[in-house]
């Protein structure tokens, strides 16, 4: 126990306070554990909440809307936006802004993926109603003024650009989305620097997609510790200015089917070397494509050892366990109605091209069944794990939630996509490694192009 | 300005001021006088329409051409009285109360209740 000595006046009361009768602060070992895993779906007015009543101090809020770049019909409008968030609003300024959350002492957050634009606040329980309010506000208030996009949003586009030109990582990933999607999930998710940006962005581009992106049909809101009838009684005050749907002057923000369609791309870099072997994947549980098999055939090929001083069982970290310069990680990249299996190879030129070799060897003995059925077990159980795993971890499930809730209506269910994955048998994973093989593989090399190897030399179908 | 005896006195006046003050007579506007070699004033300059830039530098160049050749603009180029509006002093004021914000923000003192 810390001495009390030590502790000044007012950090003893608050420790004094945390230390009190107050339910959520003590569990007896015999005590289930939360129950309320799930999360709590409701309608307030026509925005979608979700909230989970997790016991604890601090609540994390997020407004996830459905406008990532998947949705931009203008390149970079996803990241404009994105970055106006907490930029000033017809109430408040971005100084105000953000000097009333330091003294309220909570932390925001903002980021897009492909699918979504996240925009959060983590904070004490009590705050709830301000922060409520904050999102509110900025989503049917933000002031989109031509100088705050030249003097502070524009120039962290530009920083956000220099990093993803910078790692090699980030450019091969977003080269093997675009060979395997072209458009809508192919849009990089920074805008590359040849992408003329004075071009197509400027406040008023972005408020128009604004106007799309914050309709209360396209936002959700989704809360892990706070009382659901709370939070949707603030939702309810504070989320009522949004407009109900996208006004009919801008493009509508829909989804159209993701198609497959597959190539390589090679692209020079002086600062590393990465090749992503990218094949066509599995949707989410609820978009129509979802093959719980790519999840274990993405473990079962693995790369990344989750034991210590131990290559583990997956293929590619034994076969690769000799090389000593690269990292190799295999990913099932879900989205809502299309999916990418990519495995990501990254290290040294020569030991980059002997891994993609060993990768596609590996991918072909899974087809083969050549694979012991204890080993596609270990694989069930670490998809399994994972997939869990990823559920929980806080801005993943919040994201996952949220936009479970916009595009169908309903909350993104861990314990049914983890149920499929446990039914997945030896037999039906060979079968979908071999129609893997089959189909067209995405290909991209971004570094030393003189030793990476082209897709067909490492037995690719292109 | 509510008060009307006031009004009906001093509108004239600034009127008369405006008028003699010359500048009009060189085709430039009031805001076209404000000093601009500080930051708040470069600032604003930077956050003008394209369009209101350019008529800025083409108004100072027209003048100071007016005053090395010692000529006056014919009358119909004049800035006439409803054209000397202010563009500039808006953003300048914008400016300004951003950075008292910030100054009194900056200052503030959080106490425990």
């Amino acid at each position: 126990m810390l001495s009390r000595s030590s502790l000044r006046q007012n950090a003893r009361r608050a420790l004094r306070q945390q230390c009190s009768a107050k339910p959520f602060s003590r569990r007896g070992l015999a005590a289930p554990a939360s129950g309320s895993f799930q999360y709590q779906t409701s309608d307030v007015s026509g925005t979608k909440v979700a909230s989970r009543d997790i016991p604890g101090p601090t609540t994390t809020l997020a407004m996830v809307a459905k406008a990532g770049t998947r949705y931009q019909w203008l390149p970079g409008l996803a990241e404009g936006l994105e970055k106006f968030a907490f930029k000033g609003t017809e109430k408040r300024t971005t100084v105000r802004m953000i000097r009333e959350i330091e003294l309220l002492g909570g932390e925001i957050n903002a980021y897009h993926t492909r699918e979504n634009i996240v925009i959060g606040a983590k904070f004490l329980r009590d705050d709830l109603p301000y922060f409520v309010e904050l999102l509110g506000e900025i989503a049917s208030e933000t002031r989109f003024l031509e100088h705050v996009y030249h003097e502070e949003v524009e120039k962290s586009i530009k920083l956000s650009q220099q990093k993803h030109l910078a790692s090699t990582a980030e450019m091969a990933l977003n080269s093997v989305h675009g060979l395997a999607f072209h458009r809508g999930l192919g849009e990089p998710l920074s805008p590359s620097s040849s992408t003329p940006l004075t071009k197509y962005l400027d406040a008023s581009t972005i408020q128009a997609y604004a106007s799309a992106a914050y309709a209360k049909s396209n936002v959700a809101v989704v809360a892990n510790g706070a009382d659901s009838a709370e939070l949707n009684k603030w939702v309810g005050e504070y989320f009522s200015e949004l407009a109900s749907t996208a006004p009919s002057s801008v493009p509508k923000i829909e989804t159209t089917q993701s198609k497959y369609f597959g190539g390589e791309e090679r692209i020079a870099h002086a600062s590393g070397n990465t090749m992503v072997l990218g094949f066509s994947g599995s949707s989410s549980f609820t978009g129509g494509f979802y093959k719980p098999e790519i999840a274990v055939i993405g473990s079962l090929l693995g790369g990344q050892s989750n034991i210590k001083w131990s290559p583990g069982f997956a293929l590619l970290s034994k076969a690769t366990s000799e090389l000593s310069y690269i990292s190799v990680d295999t990913k099932s990249h879900i989205y809502s109605d299309a999916g990418l299996l990519a495995i990501k190879l990254e290290g040294h030129a020569v030991d980059v091209r002997k891994a993609a070799f060993k990768a596609v060897e590996a991918l072909k003995s899974i087809a083969d069944g050549k694979v012991s059925s204890e080993d596609v077990k270990k694989a069930v159980a670490s998809a399994k794990f994972k997939e869990l795993e990823f559920g929980q971890n806080l801005w993943a499930g919040i994201e996952l939630t949220g936009s479970g809730l916009v595009q169908n209506g309903k909350a993104y269910q861990l314990d049914e996509s983890a149920k499929a994955i446990e039914g997945v048998t030896p037999e039906a994973v060979r079968k979908v490694a071999k129609a893997l093989l089959e189909s067209k593989a995405s290909v991209s090399s971004v570094g030393d192009l003189f030793v990476l190897p082209f897709a067909d030399e490492i037995g690719l179908q292109m | 300005m509510k008060k009307s005896w006031l009004r009906s006195w001093m509108v004239p006046m600034a009127k008369w001021w405006g008028r003699a003050s010359g500048y009009r007579q060189l085709g430039l506007r009031l805001d076209d006088l404000i000093p601009e070699d500080n930051e708040t004033v470069q600032l604003a300059l930077k956050r003008l329409p394209p369009k209101e830039a350019y008529d800025r530098v083409f108004r100072l160049r027209r003048a100071i051409q007016c005053s090395i050749t010692h000529h006056l603009l014919p009358k119909e180029e004049q800035t006439k009285e409803d054209e000397d509006l202010p563009y500039l002093t808006t953003i300048i004021e914008d400016i300004e109360r951003e950075q008292k914000e910030k100054k009194d923000l900056d200052a503030m003192v959080p106490t425990k209740k």
